[in-house]
């Protein structure tokens, strides 16, 4: 039974993999470009279900870590010349570390409530700073540069298009999955489990607790740092607007959406999110926000479990 | 004549454990009923389903010849079901006139009817009016159980549920507490009196139910008891 | 350098003048953030919509002025309203996540935010509109003009305040409210009708925020973001004040408001808001459970 339900899981995430993979070359170029950004915002909602799904924190300051990956990326293409995609990842990698170091210091001393509206300010602190230090962030303006080259040195180096972009960002998501499944399923995810489920217990037994914050706050803004990275990279910009605290609302939206505790969740439901905005905007033009908004308010109240756990209990039917 | 409160079947779960299986009992108008048995066998959820802070999944309660399951325990204080629960909960940051006032404060209630039943309480608790400004978490554990059973009369109830008053209580405030139950009794208030103290209740009440594991096990008039202590025995483990 | 030199270098008519700004906004953000407190306190809900609550009520200030061309009207009208409002989104959205996680609340009010906010952009429009002050003389205050009605704002903010602390105190309906906050389950047990007291409280702290909203409009001008701002004030004042302590809420968001005026002297306003994250976060660090609360025993 066991081993079925896992060959199963299998043979599907192969599925889902080579159909993405496959996807560009059938869509036209808007779509494919849509694609890898549902897959960008997808790693930035999967990395902030971590916290949500797992520890049972609700971080409203993922769009710091976000922000800081774009900004520590354009830091690397803006000053290493050439410009090396492999310079921009650990640029952007060590300042969403670093930021999120600091945050989950302050953070993490505080439950529920609480952690939510440090981390908020805490993004509003970071959007401040790039804000207004104009001569280093650009300011309001941010900063644009132009994309690398993918290479491999040694094996081959080609030029980002719509879909090598699509395939490396594919293979970042993938991976990113995978680490973060292996590890939410390790007993260090048990540990962060048993702090959502009872927290007075769990340090009662002897973990402590705090220390395992901090390290899920920092894996979570690490992988939301790597997908900063992937949007500086497909966009070439990166902006204060990213920094702003409505972002990380977007990635609890599209993480309640989705579904918590799932990891793929989160993926689904920023694709609903960014499908509906891209179909509701039509309609509504700037104004989609208040659909979405009743959509999601209706979804906290009526299907907490989000798409997938909605679908899971209606197949199970 | 049909009974103040009649309560048939009721079942409750508190998650996935079932807690009551099936309690059916009955307190006439102005009647001191007990309700004896071990710990954790279901009492204190039945007082509660009565007050309608806990909802019955199955089963009936009828006060006053209407069905309550289900209404808001709001509604319930008002139609006149008055509970003091084990812990008290006395609002502590209130004053002791205010946590009277909470269940004074009721539509329909003319201010000298107000003052009357202010005064009476008084009367009965000299220590609450000497105290009536200071906050309710400042007092004593007898004090705060006094303020608890004065607080439910504010409500003019025809039935208190009482959820062991004596519990903890010093043998004097014990023994006040069984005047105040017999007061009660003498102006016509019926009384659902939950006890781990056996003699006390014996003598307070008119017939006792004895639960164990969720049901009603045994009935019988006080006197009764009073005189054959083997099923008390059985059931208490005293 | 000597010490006169250093007294001298003290800008004394600056800091005065920045002293009566601080206490004006100061007492407006404890307007926004009494209500935000006294929601949080009674039902654990930390109403991330309060700010748009606030915008709102500044554009039906604004209607409502053009209509009848009192200011007075206006500022009652809005605060009615909102506070009606307020109601309606507690009964439709807040009420069925009773009994869920408190989480659930943010989230629900969060979506609640971006549809009114949006609400609002559709409706007025990106231009900021202007409330005209009810008054406007001014009087000399060292090399400044400064207006009346600055005073004024701070002076009714202050007896807004007053009267909810009277009635909570003192009214048959505020001790509900206290006795709900301090025991739910036993509140309602005494007959009091919590899900409505609920409701009210919410109504009340929505027309709280839309009142602010309508005093704070001349000085800024409304526009449907100016919410935003505001709320993340009123969340740094209710973390710093103690959540749900109402003394607290206040003497934060004085403090806070004096400290940002103190330090716009010396940096752009844009950047003197992290005065107010840094007081934020030593608060956290070593007093979580607020600056102004005695510790707890």
């Amino acid at each position: 039974m066991r081993i079925r339900h896992s060959v199963l899981f299998w043979a599907g995430f192969c599925a889902i993999v080579a159909l993405l993979a496959v996807a560009p070359l059938g869509l036209p170029k808007f779509w494919a470009g849509f694609l890898t950004e549902i897959l960008i915002w997808g790693l930035l909602a999967m990395s902030s279900d971590i916290l949500i799904g797992y520890v049972g924190l609700v971080s409203f300051g993922h769009s710091a870590f976000f922000g800081l990956g774009m900004y520590g990326a354009a830091a690397a293409l803006l000053t290493v010349s050439p410009p090396s995609l492999w310079v921009a990842l650990p640029y952007g990698l060590v300042a969403s570390a670093a930021v999120a170091a600091c945050v989950a210091y302050f953070s993490t001393r505080l439950r529920d409530i609480y952690f939510a509206i440090t981390t908020l300010i805490f993004s509003q602190i970071f959007y401040v700073i790039i804000f207004t230090w104009t001569e280093v962030t650009g300011g309001e303006n941010g900063l644009t540069f132009s994309r690398p080259r993918l290479d491999f040195p040694g094996l081959f180096s080609v030029p980002f298009t719509t879909e090598t972009l699509h395939w490396f960002v594919l293979a970042v998501v993938v991976l990113s999955y995978l680490i973060l499944r292996r590890i939410t399923q390790s007993p260090f995810g048990m540990v962060l489990q048993s702090i959502r489920e009872n927290e007075a217990r769990t340090r009662a037994i002897g973990y402590p607790i705090e220390r395992y914050k901090i390290v899920a706050v920092m894996l979570s803004g690490l992988f939301a740092g790597l997908a900063g990275v992937l949007y500086a990279v497909q966009n070439r910009f990166a902006s204060p607007d990213f920094v702003f605290f409505l972002v990380s609302g977007e990635v609890v939206i599209f993480n309640v959406i989705g579904g918590i505790g799932t990891l793929v969740g989160p993926i689904v439901g920023a694709a609903f999110f960014l499908l509906l905005r891209e179909v509701l905007s039509r309609f509504f033009t700037e104004f989609y926000l208040i659909p979405v908004g009743i959509i999601f308010i209706a979804m906290v109240i009526f299907m907490p479990q989000g798409l997938l756990g909605f679908a899971r209990r209606w197949l199970n039917r | 004549m049909t009974p103040l409160l009649k309560v048939e079947d009721i079942h409750t779960y508190y998650g996935k454990s079932h807690i009551l299986h099936g309690i059916s009992l009955e307190v006439g108008r102005g009647e001191v009923v007990g309700l004896l048995g071990r710990n954790g066998v279901g009492k204190s959820t039945t007082l509660k389903a009565i007050a309608g802070l806990v909802h019955p999944s199955a089963g009936q309660i009828v006060f006053d010849g209407r069905p309550i399951a289900g209404l808001p325990a709001y509604r319930l204080a008002r139609l006149g079901i008055a509970y003091v629960p084990e812990d008290r909960r006395i609002f502590p940051l209130l004053t002791i006139t205010e946590n009277l006032r909470t269940g004074l404060d009721r539509h329909g209630v003319g201010k000298a009817r107000k003052q009357e039943l202010l005064d009476k309480v008084y009367a009965y608790f000299p220590v609450l009016a000497e105290r009536r400004n200071q906050a309710g978490g400042t007092l004593s554990g007898g004090e705060q159980q006094m303020l608890a059973i004065a607080r439910a009369m504010m409500l003019e109830p025809q039935i208190i549920l009482l959820d062991e008053p004596t519990e903890g209580l010093m043998p004097r405030m014990v023994s006040q507490i069984r005047e105040i139950i017999e007061v009660l009794h003498q102006e016509g208030v019926a009384v659902l009196l939950v006890e781990q103290n056996v003699p006390l209740t014996l003598d307070a009440s008119e017939r006792v139910y004895l639960i164990e594991k969720g049901v009603v096990r045994h009935h019988a008039a006080s006197a009764e008891l009073r005189a054959d202590d083997a099923v008390i025995h059985q059931y208490m483990g005293v | 350098m000597g010490l006169d030199a250093f007294f001298a270098a003290i800008p004394f008519d600056q800091l005065l003048i920045q002293t009566v700004n601080g206490i004006v906004t100061g007492m407006i953000l404890a307007l926004v953030a009494s209500g935000l407190t006294l929601i949080f306190g009674i039902m654990d809900v930390v109403n991330f919509a309060h700010g748009e609550l606030f915008m709102l009520g500044a554009y039906v200030g604004v209607l409502t002025l053009a209509a009848t061309g009192n200011f007075w009207v206006a500022l009652v009208c809005a605060s009615l309203l909102i506070a009606l409002l307020g109601a309606v989104i507690h009964l439709t959205t807040l009420r069925p996540l009773i009994g869920r996680d408190p989480l659930t609340t943010i989230l629900a009010t969060f979506g609640l935010s971006l549809v009114l906010q949006n609400y609002a952009l559709w409706q007025f429009g990106p231009v900021a509109r202007k409330i005209q002050e009810p008054f406007t003389g001014q009087f000399a205050f060292f090399y400044l003009q400064y207006p009346w009605y600055r005073l004024v704002i701070a002076g009714l903010a202050a007896a807004i305040i007053a009267a909810l602390w009277l009635f909570l105190k003192f009214g048959t309906y505020g001790i509900w409210i206290r006795a709900t906050t301090q025991d739910r389950v036993m509140a309602e047990a005494m007959g009091i009708p919590v899900p409505w007291v609920l409701t009210a409280v919410f109504a009340i702290g929505a027309g709280m925020a839309a009142a602010s909203g309508v005093l704070f409009g001349p000085l800024v001008g409304v526009n449907h973001a100016m919410g935003l701002d505001w709320v993340l004030r009123a969340f740094i004042v209710v973390v710093v004040g103690g959540m749900g302590n109402l003394g607290g809420s206040i003497l934060a968001a004085i403090f806070i408001s004096l400290l940002e005026a103190y330090a716009s002297l010396f940096v752009p306003p844009s950047q003197a808001v992290i005065v107010s994250f840094v007081v934020l976060i030593l608060t956290l660090l070593f007093r979580p459970t607020g600056l102004f609360v005695p510790t707890p025993k």
